[in-house]
């Protein structure tokens, strides 16, 4: 097992390590979740130990205030290490990697789809949030149904959750179902086209402190990064794409060793 | 239909035909993402409201994906050789059947053995190997593959294509349709099939026999090849409008380039210079130069060598390095004693001497040529074979469709002006290789094939098999690559026998092993 594997398992379970939920049902309100982890792990998962910053930063939208703590959150991280959390935190992706490990017709996304990310994030996280005074984001997050949605109202044993399910729910669950299908014949589908938090890193990808760097004078254009990119970034072409997570499999994987990384 | 049971028990059951072609986990995923979410509906189930019908479409979804992905199977990433190679063969899957000493046969390509001889090998040029040590010999292992003899032949469909010339491409898609069950009828103006195979490429880079056993198997097909046929001369081409529902011409390129200086008509032209050497009329030329840098100028010359030349010279007008002919063949004929000139080109042709001019090309192959002023100087030679490039003689086709500026056919994905007819090869591409004239002739067969079908490409494109080798990631050895053995040059410059020679299979399969297998060795 790679590192990059043993950090993603580490990290998906120090994310979610409130044990006592598992016997006791609810969800940890200790003072930990006034602290944002740096990746879409939703804060209504039973075992959730910290805040998504995403949904933080739809909770000051919504009540109207600039959101200062978030900003200079995704900041801080942004500028020093780029996208990297994405590859070696984020549990939803990891997911997405290990589902793309399934022997099955593989697809390739165009291009364009990048960018969608920003829309969702300009458009539902920001301007729908500000009018509806409501994280719309959450209410159509995967991995929010996944390991929030669908534990708490199975696990909820007074009906009060029962109770409340509606379309919403159903949405929740259609937009899961479509996301987990195509990541397996996709790779990382969710994060390259609709990951509001990846489209917030990747502006910082171009000037962060940690930058991949290509020696053009090895390079022998074989494209084997890109095919073993979880992101299927052509990083041979472009060493600053929006879709660098900088997991480093490339960096290990070059025959010509043409890739590297450092501080820029 | 070889996955179409797999599709049918998917049908019935979501992840079953996954789990039953050896697929466990695909087949796991798909149905917890199927069952899974089914169940938690039902165990949640508050009635329909609006987004039910988004479920539903996200169900049926997964049960549509659910049968495609049975039906394709597994798909691996293109390697870079893959990529590279214009004829379409998959070259890691067959390398890796050698390495693995495996029972599988690659599957049946027009001129695959004729291309393990003669191809520019743009594989070898893009292969990761590359930039550990040096590339894989994907070309001359090649050479000793044997593919699949194509059997499961369609059933006989009643429309008549006729296919005009019968070189690599013309043949090519002749086979594929013909295998289609489309009756196919092959005209060749010369007396032999085999187009540039046939007549000019001589016998020591592809011998005869090669080219016939491929004509044989591909002729196991059922198409009808008639010799010695010209369209517009034996034949009109209204006479095939009536009695073929498709045309297609793949005609090559034959008529040499003319260079308008003076004297030129004391030149020989190229072709004909070695289609009459491959006839065995023996000539002798006394002191030769050759202008050009092709393949063709190198054949030329090696094949003066061996009818008993003693100096026989290549002049090209850029340097050697942008030579466009194979580089493995450029050195053979160095081995031989052909000189290479570099940097010349002709400027005046009189009986008795040729004068030529000192050029600079700084900016390599597509770059602008300088001729230096006042650098003329004076060769004796006794014959000039020129060796520049060929256009297509299309004159017998200009009422019908249209021509580009140097007779070139225009096409749009294989299809001309005229609904009937189709064309491909060196006549729409230029002068090509081998492996392009294969390649373009399968495809627009393909082409040719869904417009008499009425289908659309973008079905076709769903219902395309993937090939699915089963292939095995080996070790990465630290093995150089290995020699090709060559005959000796003094006996090889005597006579007109293959000059590469046949690996042992234990060499082979240490090549073989060499390879990076990149589809499995690069995945995520």
């Amino acid at each position: 097992m790679s590192l990059k594997r043993i950090v993603q398992i580490i990290a998906t379970i120090i994310q979610n390590s409130y044990i006592p939920a598992l016997f006791s049902g609810g969800i940890y309100q200790g003072i930990l979740k006034r602290y944002c982890t740096p990746i879409l792990n939703c804060w209504g998962c039973p075992l959730a130990v910290t805040s998504c910053p995403m949904g933080a930063l739809q909770h000051f939208i919504g009540l109207k205030l600039i959101p200062f703590y978030i900003a200079g959150f995704f900041g801080a991280i942004g500028i020093i290490i780029g996208r990297m959390s994405c590859g070696w935190l984020c549990p939803f992706g990891f997911l997405q990697d290990l589902l793309y490990k399934a022997k099955s017709v593989k697809m390739i996304l165009p291009q364009w789809c990048s960018y969608i990310k920003y829309g969702v994030l300009i458009g539902v996280a920001g301007i729908i949030a500000y009018v509806t005074t409501e994280p719309w984001f959450c209410k159509l997050c995967p991995d929010g149904a996944l390991i929030a949605g669908i534990p708490l109202v199975l696990a909820d044993s007074s009906g009060d959750l029962k109770a409340l399910i509606g379309w919403h729910f159903y949405m929740k669950i259609a937009i899961l179902i479509v996301v987990l299908l195509l990541s397996l014949s996709i790779k990382r589908f969710f994060c390259r086209t609709f990951c509001p938090i990846g489209a917030i890193y990747s502006v910082f990808n171009n000037f962060s402190l940690l930058q991949m760097k290509i020696d053009k004078e090895k390079c022998i254009e074989c494209e084997s990064c890109q095919m073993v990119c979880p992101m299927h970034v052509p990083i041979w072409r472009s060493p600053k794409n929006i879709d660098c997570i900088r997991c480093l499999d490339c960096v290990k994987i070059c025959p010509t060793k043409a890739i590297n990384h450092g501080p820029r | 239909m070889a996955r179409a049971k797999e599709a049918l028990i998917s049908a019935f059951l979501v992840g079953g035909g996954q789990i039953y072609s050896g697929r466990f986990w695909t087949g796991i995923s798909l149905a917890i993402i199927f069952y899974g979410s089914i169940v938690l509906m039902i165990i949640l189930w508050t009635g329909i409201n609006a987004a039910f019908w988004g479920l539903l479409t996200a169900w049926i979804l997964v049960w549509l994906f659910n049968i495609y992905d049975a039906y394709k199977g597994i798909s691996y990433e293109k390697s870079p050789c893959e990529k590279a190679c214009p004829a379409g063969i998959v070259p890691w899957a067959y390398i890796n059947f050698i390495a693995t000493d495996s029972d599988q046969k690659y599957p049946f390509i027009p001129f695959f053995n004729t291309l393990g001889r003669i191809c520019l090998a743009p594989c070898e040029c893009h292969c990761t190997r590359k930039g550990i040590d040096a590339p894989v010999a994907i070309r001359y292992v090649r050479a000793s593959v044997r593919t699949e003899i194509p059997d499961d032949k369609h059933k006989p469909k009643k429309e008549k294509i006729a296919v005009v010339g019968s070189g690599p491409c013309g043949l090519s898609a002749a086979y594929y349709l013909s295998h289609r069950g489309y009756k196919v009828v092959v005209y060749e103006k010369e007396e032999k099939p085999g187009g540039v195979l046939g007549i000019l490429i001589p016998e020591f880079r592809h011998p005869q026999e090669v080219l016939d056993n491929e004509i044989e198997v591909l002729q196991s097909t059922g198409f009808e090849l008639k010799c010695g046929v010209e369209i517009g001369k034996d034949i009109s081409i209204d006479e095939l409008f009536e009695n073929y529902d498709a045309i297609f011409i793949a005609i090559g390129v034959w008529k040499p380039i003319k260079l308008g200086i003076p004297g030129e008509e004391h030149t020989l032209d190229g072709f004909d210079v070695l289609r009459r050497i491959k006839k065995g009329e023996l000539y002798h030329l006394g002191k030769v130069g050759v202008i050009g840098g092709g393949n063709t100028a190198i054949d030329i010359a090696r094949s003066l060598v061996r009818e008993g030349h003693e100096q026989v010279k290549i002049y090209y007008r850029r340097n050697i390095e942008d030579m466009p002919a194979e580089s493995e063949n450029l050195k053979e004929a160095q081995e031989e004693g052909v000189e290479i000139i570099p940097l010349t080109a002709l400027v005046k042709i009189e009986k008795n001497s040729v004068t030529m001019i000192k050029t600079e090309c700084p900016n390599g192959r597509d770059g602008p040529i300088r001729l230096i002023e006042e650098s003329e100087f004076d060769v004796r030679l006794d014959n000039i074979v020129m060796a520049i490039g060929q256009d297509p003689d299309t004159n017998f086709l200009k009422d019908h469709v249209k021509l580009g500026k140097f007779g070139h056919i225009i096409t749009k994905n294989g299809k001309t002006s005229h609904p009937k007819i189709f064309a491909g090869g060196d006549a729409v591409l230029g002068s090509a290789t081998v492996a392009h004239a294969v390649g373009h002739g399968t495809n627009i067969a393909k082409r040719i094939d869904l417009h008499l079908r009425c289908m659309p490409t973008f079905i076709a494109q769903l219902l395309k098999k993937t090939y699915q080798p089963e292939v095995q990631l080996l070790p990465i050895t630290d093995r150089n690559r290995m020699s090709i053995p060559h005959r000796d040059i003094e006996e090889r410059k005597h006579d007109f026998k293959e000059v590469e020679l046949r690996a042992s299979k234990e060499e082979l399969q240490k090549e073989a092993s060499r390879c990076l297998t990149c589809p499995l060795r690069y995945q995520p």
